[in-house]
């Protein structure tokens, strides 16, 4: 084809500079101090819990009544508590059921709320009916849910975790159906649609993709929240139970002996601490990774 | 007569307009495309112009059926395709695509080029891997850009390029007819002229069709054969390019061509512009829909809407008076002031002078 205009890569001056590097999300948020610190302990934390089982000095359930109370340092590495159990492993298998609880309630929160989200940015006939229904469960905070299922089913991880997936349902499903809308206006759509392709596909290969970034940043932030929540609700014993070690049970459990064995409380609560601000200062780190707009 | 490529047929599209939020009523209806007619023969450009808000992008929605008509008729080589469904409608698919105006919001940010040219393929079930790929490569080549540009994102494009990627994706599928939503408006003007000029190498070389919705008027005397003007979501005035241009005669047409920035300093205020605002599509005036801005409006024009009519060979205006009125006057065409004629004259003897003196010392 004779076309004296075209723009052949040899007659653009700026051939030697096409070559343009993508900077992976990892490497940019490594450039942000704070972020890259977030990350490390984010890692170190998830692979303690990981492997609690076996970085464990001793069994988390197994009490010592010889050796209770025992300062930091004392024999013990971090001490003891109440039944004389390593606060070490109590701890580590502490940070592994907290984490595992946030986790699946973020799963089945996310999934379920990012369903609603795209179903309702996509068929704006269901738009009303399923936002103002996520505006009623929005109007209940999740320490209510937490009381009312307790009642019903009985105080354990159970009512906690359904308590944190259904308050993260309409924070999601708000996140997700304000992403879609923007993306579901954008050319590219129409012509996804010009090509004749069905909704299933624009759904997951145009939509999905390109809300991936606010779906990232807002599960990360959410994370930290519900450890906080679910902590908080097993602090004031509606979560689990005595002896299950977990941190905001643990941490209730130190309050007796807070004036003269402070770090049975302290020591759970300040890993609670350390991970809800990893965590939320990874997420703010994300959201600034993954806006190109932030790149240059 | 031969059966055209694409035939609207008096088609409209009307937007509900709602008020209350419990008892939810219908006040009005926003008459985004109202009674439009057209019909395009293949390998021909059918230009739409009009300002902004006249409903050319609407239309071309609907004669991709991207949008559902409110009624009219849309027919694409003699079949009638306006009441066709999803799976009814994709082989039209096939047969016709479209290019956007925003070349920065028409490409998925999140597919390789490759995957945006191989997408369409992949749809229609067509060729395997390796014949796609191959295809990819062929379509690189035909809107001037390198294989090796395949595996790059959006982002890593100019407007100027990315605008070829959207004509390659418009390709992919081998379309006898192509709408091109504004395809050059978000451009340099540098880039329009290459994209332009791409799209008729492109047109000759596999016989497309075009609608060309555009309000760059100097592209559209370029690239069309026949110009229809919509104002308002009706058709005002439409005739081949050349006798548009040259003999407007719905008063609204030669308000357009009188808008065109003229070159000539000696005509800097000599210019009758037109005044007002587009009334609103909601409740369009009585009558003739341009009796609010027409300089030649009478009592006529303000009870009795004028329709299309013939008025010559293939040229057909909506205008009570449209052989009536002044004859259009183009400014600036004629004769160059003579100070500047002198000043150019001089800027040419100069760079002759260079010229000469360039050679010689080669």
């Amino acid at each position: 084809m004779s076309n004296p205009v075209a723009l052949t890569p040899e007659a653009s001056p700026h051939a030697a500079f096409a070559v343009t590097a993508r900077p992976s999300v990892v490497r940019f948020l490594l450039r942000e101090p704070a972020s890259a610190v977030a990350l490390v302990v984010v890692v170190l934390l998830v692979l303690a819990a990981l492997f609690a089982p076996w970085l464990a000095p001793t069994d988390p359930y197994a009490g010592d009544l010889a050796n209770t109370l025992k300062a930091p340092g004392d024999g013990f590495l971090l001490g003891t508590d109440g039944q004389g159990r390593d606060m070490v492993t109590r701890l580590l298998f502490g940070l592994r059921m907290t984490l595992m609880m946030s986790l699946v309630a973020v799963v089945i929160g996310c999934g379920l709320g990012g369903l609603v989200g795209f179903a309702a940015a996509y068929y704006p006939r269901l738009s009303g009916l399923l936002m103002r229904l996520m505006d009623v469960l929005l109007s209940f905070p999740a320490i209510l849910f937490g009381l009312a299922l307790t009642a019903i089913v009985g105080p354990g991880l159970t009512a906690v975790l359904v308590a944190l997936s259904i308050a993260t349902i309409p924070l999601m499903a708000r996140v997700v159906r304000g992403a879609a809308i923007v993306v579901l206006q954008q050319d590219y759509i129409e012509a996804a649609r010009a090509l004749g392709m069905g909704d299933a596909r624009i759904l997951t290969k145009y939509v999905l993709l390109n809300c991936l970034s606010p779906i990232f940043v807002f599960v990360t932030l959410r994370f930290g929240q519900v450890i906080l929540l679910g902590s908080l609700l097993s602090f004031i014993g509606l979560g689990a139970q005595p002896p299950t070690a977990e941190l905001g049970a643990m941490a209730s459990d130190g309050r007796n002996f807070l004036f003269f064995a402070p770090h049975v409380s302290v020591l759970p609560s300040l890993l609670i601490f350390v991970v809800v601000l990893a965590f939320n200062v990874l997420g703010d780190g994300l959201r600034d990774a993954l806006d190109p707009r932030m790149r240059r | 007569m031969t059966v055209p490529l694409l035939e609207l047929d008096d088609v409209r599209k009307h937007y509900p307009v709602h008020r209350g939020l419990v008892l939810r009523r219908q006040v009005g209806a926003v008459r985004a495309v109202d009674g439009v007619s057209l019909r395009i023969a293949a390998g021909e450009t059918l230009a739409v112009v009009g300002e902004s808000g006249c409903g050319k992008s609407t239309l071309a929605r609907l004669a991709l059926r991207l949008i559902e008509p409110s009624a009219g008729a849309i027919r694409f080589d003699g079949r009638d395709v306006t009441h066709d469904g999803r799976s009814a409608l994709k082989p039209l698919r096939r047969q016709m695509q479209v290019i956007f105006q925003d070349p920065f919001a028409s490409l998925n940010p999140r597919m390789a080029v490759e995957e945006i040219l191989a997408e369409p393929m992949l749809v229609h079930g067509i060729g395997d891997a390796a014949s796609r790929a191959a295809r990819v490569r062929e379509l690189l080549g035909l809107v001037g850009l390198a294989s090796y540009h395949a595996d790059r994102f959006p982002h890593e494009f100019s407007g100027g390029q990315r605008q070829r990627i959207g004509i390659a994706r418009a390709l992919a599928l081998k379309p006898r007819l192509i709408v091109c939503d504004e395809p050059v408006s978000a451009l340099d003007v540098s880039i329009q002229a290459q994209v332009v000029n791409l799209l008729k190498d492109l047109q000759a070389e596999f016989g497309l069709a075009y609608l060309f919705i555009s309000h760059g008027l100097a592209v559209v005397k370029h690239m069309a054969d026949r110009v229809a003007v919509m104002y308002l979501g009706q058709v005002v005035e439409t005739a081949p390019a050349k006798v548009l241009y040259a003999q407007p005669r719905h008063p609204y047409t030669q308000a357009l061509l009188a808008a065109a920035p003229v070159p000539d300093p000696a005509q800097r205020h000599s210019r009758p512009t037109l005044g007002g605002d587009v009334p609103s599509p909601m409740t369009p005036p009585a009558g003739c829909r341009f009796h609010t801005r027409c300089g030649f409006a009478q009592a006529r024009c303000r009870e009795e809407a004028p329709g299309l009519r013939t008025i010559g060979p293939q040229h057909e205006a909506a205008c009570h008076f449209a052989e009536t009125i002044p004859a259009f006057a183009r400014f600036g065409g004629g004769a160059r002031h003579e100070r500047l004629q002198a000043r150019l004259a001089l800027y040419e003897q100069k760079r002759a002078a260079m010229i000469a003196a360039e050679t010689t010392a080669a």
